[in-house]
């Protein structure tokens, strides 16, 4: 196997008050791999997205984003890096008042920084593979509707299919599923593995329902208080080491 | 009393409601405080009723020696009308092209550093704390009488007002697109192009809009200070006691008021 696209080494995260949000994080993600993260809230699956999309500064260690030390980066260097991660967020984020393909449109700005799509132009030379786009996730018929009128989970297809406008190597989804209900969660979840395994990227998806984890996952990492306690296939993670991320360890008392 | 909480309150709970009607001692030492900041301001403004009664007379004088309009006038006064009318367009729309990029400063979430968003925030309350009245002072001053410097001043006035009002509608957005659009690798200036300006952009038309309607109105008063339009001809025939023009020049002024209401209402209306 080639080297990995996304590659996290002894990744440490202190916030200003002290606390540890992670400590010696190690994390692999290849081409066509789904990667589910869990844990609960507040054990820093956030944080360590946010660190690998290089919106957060880690403490310490390091992090390869398709060869890239995207944690040193700043500026456009860090917006050429981040060219290679699509980001899918727990709302949609969509632009409500833009059409559905304006939207999809727009995560090809990355391409074209040119003088037009800086006054607000789209790349129109773009519409067609944003077209394609739109159908790869099912909302081929919804181009020219207004995002603000899309469902829940179609908004948020559509906000897949703007992080594959990007022509993305990886997809980091934090928490996609969370404003979903269960059959809409369904759908994106097969979405995601249909990426991952159909179309080759690596996609890093943190979540909150072990058992979407465990039917759509290639590999379960599970976070707690900020270090990784398992990185298996799903048939591999038994339920009590699941069952023991949700358990409340004692705050440690500071000294 | 007691017959009055039993009406309101079906459930028997007169006595209960007892302590309830007594008055809190910081409510009574507020409305005391509020009664005689009331009566310090009329005694400070002279305000005597009977002025009024006896001064009926001069008015219903005036009111009969503006009777009926002098119409004759009113060609005349279509040139000023026009003038007055084109201080506010000209005056709103100088003053939104200038208040677009400023209020990007004056937010907080979008200003590029912390000392261009104080700067920004700093001429917006400059521009917007001094009257607009006071604004045509100076340019008629500086650049002499005449519609340019009434013009000029609703420039800088609307453009503290809509600056403002611009800054607070953009902080106010969801940062979630913005985020998204900034990690697709846009530039700066795309992500607020397509970011932001297609949510924002039907507020700052309507406060625009708005604004326009309040410039026009403002440009009619601008005149008194020598800023040409309706005002200054108001003023003339108010000097030379041509109480028939003034009639005339006062229908005008309301027309073209309601006149700016309606339209800017009826446009903010279609594009909300």
């Amino acid at each position: 196997m080639s080297r990995p696209l996304i590659d996290v080494s002894s990744l440490a995260m202190r916030y200003p008050t002290g606390r540890m949000a992670l400590t010696e994080a190690n994390l692999t993600l290849s081409a066509g791999e789904l990667v589910v993260i869990l844990g609960a809230n507040g054990c820093g699956k956030s944080t360590l997205l946010r660190c690998i999309a290089g919106m957060l500064k880690p403490t310490s260690g390091q992090i390869q984003v398709a060869g890239k030390p995207i944690s040193s980066l700043s500026g456009r260097a860090l917006a050429d890096a981040r060219m290679a991660l699509g980001m899918v967020f727990q709302n949609a984020n969509l632009v409500k008042r833009r059409s559905v393909i304006a939207n999809v449109l727009a995560g090809t700005l990355g391409r074209h920084r040119t003088l037009a799509t800086s006054l607000g132009f789209l790349p129109q030379g773009e519409r067609s593979f944003a077209e394609a786009c739109l159908a790869e996730v099912g909302l081929q018929s919804f181009a020219a509707q207004r995002a603000g009128t899309l469902s829940g989970g179609q908004a948020q297809r559509a906000s897949v299919a703007r992080a594959l406008a990007q022509r993305p190597l990886a997809l980091l989804a934090d928490e996609p599923v969370a404003s979903l209900d269960p059959e809409a969660s369904e759908e994106l979840m097969t979405l995601l593995r249909r990426v991952a395994h159909e179309d080759g990227l690596g996609v890093l998806c943190v979540l909150h329902q072990p058992d979407l984890a465990r039917r759509y996952a290639d590999r379960i990492l599970g976070l707690k208080d900020g270090r990784v306690q398992f990185n298996d296939k799903p048939a591999d993670v038994a339920e009590v080491a699941v069952a023991a991320l949700y358990t409340k360890t004692p705050e440690p008392v500071a000294a | 009393m007691n017959g009055f909480a039993l009406k309101t309150m079906p459930s028997p709970a007169p006595q209960k409601a007892e302590p309830r009607r007594r008055l809190h001692p910081l409510t009574f030492v507020i409305i005391l405080f509020g009664v005689a900041l009331f009566l310090q301001s009329a005694i400070v403004v002279h305000a005597r009723p009977q002025d009024l009664i006896t001064g009926a007379a001069g008015i219903a004088d005036i009111v009969s020696r503006s009777m009926p309009p002098d119409f004759a006038g009113l060609p005349d006064a279509l040139w000023p009308a026009l003038e007055t009318i084109d201080m506010g367009l000209f005056g709103t729309a100088i003053a939104l092209i200038f208040a677009l990029p400023l209020s990007l400063f004056a937010a907080r979430n979008t200003t590029p550093a912390k000392p261009l968003y104080f700067l920004a925030r700093g001429l917006i309350a400059l521009a917007r704390v001094v009257p607009d009245l006071v604004w045509a002072l100076i340019f008629v001053a500086a650049v002499g009488l005449g519609p340019f410097p009434g013009a000029l001043a609703i420039v800088i006035h609307s453009l503290g007002m809509m600056g403002r009002l611009f800054a607070e509608t953009i902080e106010d957005i969801d940062m979630g697109p913005v985020e998204a659009l900034t990690m697709t690798g846009a530039s700066r200036l795309a992500v607020f192009t397509h970011g932001i300006i297609p949510t924002v952009i039907p507020s700052l038309l309507g406060i625009t809009l708005y604004r326009l309607d309040e410039n026009i109105r403002s440009s009619l008063i601008l005149g008194f200070v020598g800023a040409g339009g309706i005002g200054f001809q108001l003023l003339t025939a108010m000097n030379l006691f041509q109480y028939r023009t003034v009639s005339m020049l006062l229908i005008l002024t309301f027309i073209i008021v309601v006149g700016a209401e309606r339209i800017s209402a009826a446009l903010r209306q279609r594009i909300a």
